[in-house]
């Protein structure tokens, strides 16, 4: 029996009642956060955010938060490179432990000579070595799959930018562009020992941004990442330690307001509006915000000189929050470069960077992909007599019968 | 190794009657009615009857990009991802073979196979394949679409290879009012178009 939607139909339609009934609320808290912008002292609230010890992250402020940056100019002629990956995931219902990620991989050349080079890597891991990360020296691992995969295939993925990038031409302006975040958020927190994260960040994602950043110094390459539709609220918490929501010196969450309820503090004046909703009212069609630096713990204690840098960019038909490392950040033709090659991808991609969203459907596995993935996995083992042997909850999954 | 110029692309789907071939390059696939010849065991000739020009990727409708653009082709430039995404196909059937060189008028023992090259017939080949009037018969009563406009267009660039163009579309008509009893006023049509 499938969903029954009847039933579910109901309970959407109350959910949808109570949203609109929030959106009163919402919107005094977007205006009011609006106001604290356009007043805020950066240096003030910088000052404050470094004394203080909030339950929210709150980015660095450099310099100040309330700027409005239009589009610079398009170079006459530039490369967009771009990857993207997806990924079959350990299945334990197959008769082989194995996983497989793909990566979809894009070049592609505007102005003088333009072309475009389409392409996907698929990597099939099935020896027990690629199938966990083990602790050297010691006796513990971890094995490859879930969210670990996930952290794991985009490791990949900006090792696979950074080859891309080494065989780009050298002499025109390169955007390497990656979807999603430049934080690995799946390995931060204590979810994983210490010596996963030296394998994935330390050993193999680090490493593929100090390629990137050292190809940068030779060439006008600047690596950046897009997040669509962000639901972060860094910006807005950073505006929730103003003097006009947080009345103490040093805000101290746990020990000044921990006996109140969230929504009774004074801050949650503007506590609940994304950044997404503030820099939608804020910029006009095609202008960047300032820069914020993140403050995520993963990143300040082991980014390093690649700590990331973001800022918030009307892309037109939405607001995107585009990443950076320190390195583009910190010289402005570079940040000036991600900011006009972001906008014209996104004019090009009606909405929505080109070369990430082509490189997305170089990497996608369907459904149908998964399933011909796994009678090639049966296929394989069965000519070489090897048992094909799957769960009876599997087989039972996939025969219907009465 | 730089390609055969001649090379035009490759079969990607095949009949014993005919076959969809995939071109190397957007847009260049061969004339309506334009001879062309496969690779493979049994080298096949055929005509070209059905181009396409559509989406690699089915579930990928092209959408309108040129608001913005001075001309189609600025389309293309500011957007060179498209020649990759884009595919031109055409649809050929078969009207003969050959045996070590020489033409045989009827079809091929065996289809030919996927991803065998196909090429375009020079002036010199399809004045030989065509100085018999025989390929007519199987591109005739093939029962493809726009019938009518496939033989006249084929009969033209025939025509053009034969030294006596005038005798070789009588002896063209001739054959067709064989394959196409009756049918007078069909015929005298296909002509008519093929010396336009």
């Amino acid at each position: 029996m499938s969903l029954d939607l009847h039933k579910v139909a109901g309970q959407i339609e109350a959910a949808a009642s109570a949203l609109n009934a929030q959106g009163t609320d919402r919107a005094d808290r977007l205006d009011r956060a609006l106001g604290v912008l356009a007043n805020a002292r950066p240096d003030d609230l910088e000052e404050k955010r470094q004394l203080s010890r909030a339950t929210f992250l709150i980015p660095g402020l450099v310099g100040s938060m309330a700027g409005r940056h239009p589009c610079p100019a398009l170079p006459a002629s530039y490369t967009a490179l771009a990857v993207d990956g997806s990924h079959i995931d350990v299945d334990r219902h197959l008769p082989v432990q194995c996983f497989l990620i793909n990566i979809g991989r894009v070049r592609i050349r505007y102005g003088d000579d333009p072309g475009a080079w389409l392409d996907s890597d698929p990597r099939l891991y099935a020896d027990e070595d690629s199938l966990h990360v083990f602790e050297p020296g010691g006796s513990r691992s971890r094995p490859l799959e879930g969210p670990l995969l996930g952290a794991m295939r985009a490791v990949e993925e900006l090792r696979a930018l950074a080859n891309l990038a080494r065989q780009s031409d050298p002499d025109i302006p390169t955007i390497a562009l990656i979807d999603g975040s430049l934080i690995l958020w799946g390995l931060a927190g204590q979810a994983h020992p210490e010596f996963v994260r030296e394998a994935l960040l330390d050993d193999l994602f680090l490493p593929a941004m100090e390629d990137l950043r050292e190809l940068a110094r030779s060439r006008p390459l600047a690596l950046a990442s897009y997040i669509s539709l962000p639901r972060s609220t860094e910006v807005v918490n950073a505006l929730r330690l103003d003097a006009s929501l947080c009345h103490y010196e040093a805000a101290n969450c746990d020990m000044h307001c921990r006996t109140l309820r969230p929504g009774q503090r004074p801050c949650d004046g503007v506590s609940g509006v994304l950044d997404r909703e503030l820099f939608e009212e804020w910029l006009k069609v095609n202008e960047r915000s300032d820069l914020f630096a993140s403050s995520s713990t993963i990143v300040e204690g082991r980014y390093g000189d690649h700590l990331v840098y973001f800022y918030y960019l009307n892309a037109g038909s939405e607001l995107a929050r585009v990443e950076i490392p320190k390195w583009v950040a910190e010289d402005s033709s570079l940040l000036e470069l991600t900011h006009a090659l972001i906008v014209d991808q996104c004019r090009k991609g009606h909405g929505y960077p080109v070369a990430i969203s082509e490189a997305h459907e170089q990497a996608v596995v369907t459904v149908g992909d998964r399933e011909e993935f796994r009678l090639i996995v049966e296929d394989a083992l069965q000519r070489r007599r090897l048992p094909v042997y799957t769960s009876e909850k599997d087989r039972s999954k996939r025969t219907k019968w009465l | 190794m730089a390609v055969d110029e001649t090379r035009l692309g490759e079969v990607v789907e095949t009949t014993t009657t005919g076959f969809w071939a995939q071109c190397y390059r957007l847009y260049e696939a061969p004339a309506l009615g334009a001879l062309v010849r496969t690779g493979g065991p049994y080298p096949a000739y055929a005509v070209v009857h059905h181009v396409s020009t559509q989406g690699i990727d089915a579930s990928r409708r092209p959408v309108a990009r040129g608001a913005d653009a001075a001309t189609e082709q600025d389309v293309y430039l500011s957007n060179p991802q498209l020649s990759q995404l884009l595919r031109t196909e055409f649809q050929a059937v078969v009207v003969g073979h050959s045996v070590e060189g020489d033409p045989r008028y009827h079809l091929p023992p065996s289809p030919p196979p996927i991803y065998a090259f196909v090429y375009a017939c020079g002036p010199e080949e399809i004045r030989r394949f065509t100085s018999n009037v025989a390929f007519l018969r199987p591109l005739a009563t093939s029962g493809i679409a726009a019938l009518e406009e496939v033989v006249a267009a084929c009969l033209s660039l025939a025509a053009q290879a034969q030294s006596d163009s005038n005798g070789f579309l009588v002896e063209a008509g001739k054959q067709l009012m064989g394959i196409l009893p009756g049918e007078f006023r069909r015929v005298e049509a296909i002509l008519q178009r093929a010396t336009r």
